[in-house]
Parts: C-alpha cells; sequence; structure tokens
C-alpha cells in the first residue's frame, strides 16, 4: 500500500535533480555567451566595410565646377577622408593630411576629402584657411557617408587599386598611420 | 484537473495569445514602413536611440533614405541590407534573427518552457501522491493489524 507514496517521493526526487541540473545549464549557457561577448572587440561593429568595395560616387567638387567619382580612381590607391569644418578633431588632423599629400601628390596615390553635414561657404572657408590642394567633393545628402558607414567625422577610408576597402581610421588620424596605410596599399599587388 | 494545472494551462494560452498578437503582420502602407524601419535602425551617432526617436542629422538622413528607398520601391529586407552592408548587424537595436543572434530570441523561450515544465512535473507528482495517500479506512486496519501482531508477539 505504501508503494505508489514510493513512487511518488522518487519522482519528485528525480524532478529536483532535473531543475538543479537545468540552473547549472543555464548558468553555464550564460558564461559562454558572456565569455564570447566579453572576447569579441566592440569596435568590430565598425568595420562593417572594410573588405568590401568601396561604395561608388560621384559628388560634386567643393571649390571649382565638376565632379570626382570613385570609379575614375580605379588602379589608384584612394585615401577617402570625411571632414567638416565645425569638428574639432578635423581641423587637428588636417596639417598631417597636408604633409602626406605633399609627399604623395605626384605618386599614384589620390587623397579625396568629402564634406560631411557642413555647408558649401564653411567647408570651403575650412580649405582656404587650412590649405590643402587634394580633391575635396561634398556629399550628397549624406549618402556617401551612410555608405560607408560613418559614424561622424574625421574617419579616414583607405581604397586599394581594386575598389576594396582595405583599412579605416576612425578619429583624428597622424602622419605615420597615413603612410603606413598607403604604404600597405602600395606594395600590395594588383 | 487540478487547480495548479487550470492556472498553468491558462498562463500558456496567455503567452500564446500575446505572441501571436505581437507576430501579426503590419500595415504595408509607405508611411508605415518607413516608421517600422526607422524605428528598427540605430542611430549611429546617439546612445541606444533609434533612428525613429532621434533628432540628429545623421538620423534624419537615415530616415531620408529609407524614404527615397521605399518611394523607389525596394523591399524592406532589401533597405535594411542596405544599412546592414555599411553598418553591420550593430545598426539593427534588436539582435539578428540568424547566427548567434538566434540565441538572444530562443534563450528566454527556452527558460519559459523549462520553468513551465518543471511547474507541471512539480503539480504532477504531488497530485498523484495525493491520489495514492491510503483511506482512512485502510489505515485504521493496518493500525489494528500491527496492534494485533504486537500483542500477539508479546
Amino acid at each position: 500500500m505504501t508503494t505508489p507514496n514510493v513512487a511518488a517521493s522518487r519522482r519528485f526526487t528525480l524532478t529536483g535533480r532535473t531543475a538543479n541540473l537545468l540552473v547549472i545549464a543555464v548558468l553555464v549557457g550564460l558564461i559562454v555567451v558572456l565569455a564570447l561577448g566579453f572576447r569579441r572587440d566592440p569596435r568590430d561593429i565598425r568595420t562593417a566595410v572594410v573588405g568590401k568595395e568601396a561604395p561608388a560616387f560621384r559628388l560634386e567638387r567643393l571649390e571649382g565646377t565638376g565632379t570626382v567619382a570613385l570609379e575614375e580612381l580605379r588602379g589608384k590607391v584612394v585615401v577617402v577622408n570625411f571632414f567638416a569644418s565645425w569638428c574639432v578633431p578635423c581641423r587637428e588632423e588636417h596639417p598631417a593630411l597636408v604633409r602626406a599629400w605633399e609627399r604623395y601628390r605626384t605618386s599614384d596615390v589620390v587623397l579625396v576629402g568629402i564634406l560631411f553635414q557642413d555647408s558649401v561657404e564653411s567647408g570651403r572657408d575650412f580649405v582656404r584657411r587650412l590649405g590643402g590642394t587634394w580633391p575635396t567633393v561634398v556629399d550628397d545628402r549624406g549618402r556617401t557617408a551612410l555608405g560607408f558607414g560613418v559614424f561622424g567625422p574625421p574617419e579616414t577610408f583607405f581604397i586599394g587599386r581594386d575598389g576594396v576597402i582595405e583599412g579605416r581610421h576612425i578619429g583624428p588620424i597622424d602622419e605615420d598611420t597615413l603612410v603606413r596605410g598607403i604604404e600597405t596599399l602600395r606594395r600590395k599587388p594588383s | 484537473m487540478t487547480p495548479a494545472r487550470i492556472a498553468i494551462l491558462i498562463a500558456f494560452a496567455g503567452v500564446l495569445v500575446a505572441v501571436a498578437a505581437a507576430a501579426r503582420p503590419a500595415p504595408a502602407g509607405p508611411e508605415e514602413r518607413v516608421e517600422r524601419i526607422v524605428a528598427e535602425l540605430r542611430c549611429p551617432v546617439c546612445q541606444g536611440l533609434s533612428v525613429a526617436d532621434s533628432p540628429s542629422a545623421s538620423a534624419r538622413e537615415m530616415r531620408d533614405l529609407v524614404v527615397q528607398r521605399v518611394a523607389e520601391g525596394r523591399t524592406d529586407e532589401a533597405i535594411r541590407e542596405e544599412f546592414r552592408r555599411s553598418y553591420g548587424d550593430w545598426v539593427f537595436l534588436a539582435p539578428p534573427t540568424q547566427g548567434a543572434g538566434t540565441l538572444m530570441w530562443l534563450l528566454p523561450i527556452a527558460l519559459v518552457a523549462a520553468g513551465a515544465g518543471l511547474a507541471w512535473g512539480r503539480a504532477r507528482s504531488r497530485a498523484e501522491a495525493a491520489e495514492h495517500d491510503p483511506a482512512p479506512a485502510d489505515v485504521q486496519a493496518l493500525r489494528a493489524r500491527v496492534a494485533r501482531e504486537e500483542a500477539a508477539d508479546l
């Protein structure tokens, strides 16, 4: 007569063990998820476009007339720099861009400045005051910046001769980083 | 059926109704589509704000692009893919439903299911234990028998 009670209590014990196993499994799962999350470089989220073909653009020049198209620069190493006159770090990095341009202007390297969320007048004033004779263009309602996945200026992209984005620098760039990025692409066989 | 079982079944039915209501297809007008997509997109210059909620210039440009793409006849998925190509899965406020992101969606469901299973099992065990308790008359008879046998041993 006591047999059913024994069976019931045994089943109850098994359920308790199952509950313990379940808690342990959940904890292990959480630890694995957290371990994977911490291992990941949070800056990875910003590199979605690296290794992919650069988004095509044809944009109006900031000074003078005409346009600059990325497609027409195929076969050259292209450095695309997003900047704005209201951006203080852009002013900080500008001398490095000027020096790099002086170094490579007669070579197979092209620097293209893209004015980001700024007025044409302010952009022209910025370039005239700080110097720089590389092609500078005005973004079309932010479309190019969105295509490149820009978060905010300054951002610099290194594009190989095949049109693929090989590198990206977020924030003000220095001359060493510029030269290193350019030389890496120049050495790369086309 | 015990009250515990009924309560669990009602809770399950409630969850199913809520999930079904949340998953029903939204209206597919252009404005609704734009609002739905910009609500999913993360503003790149904000802290945890969607493009729909952010007044920033970048969010405005993203919204304008979505409006243009919808007007061009692109599908929602094609528009999302355009942003994913530029910003990665980060650009979506909700984790993706593919790859590792699937875990984020399935884990809560699995936990709720496991908890419900556990509660069900315990309720069943208790009910069975109660069903198999000896009748008072049987207990009385057993006690009388034990008393008789003890008296005989003496």
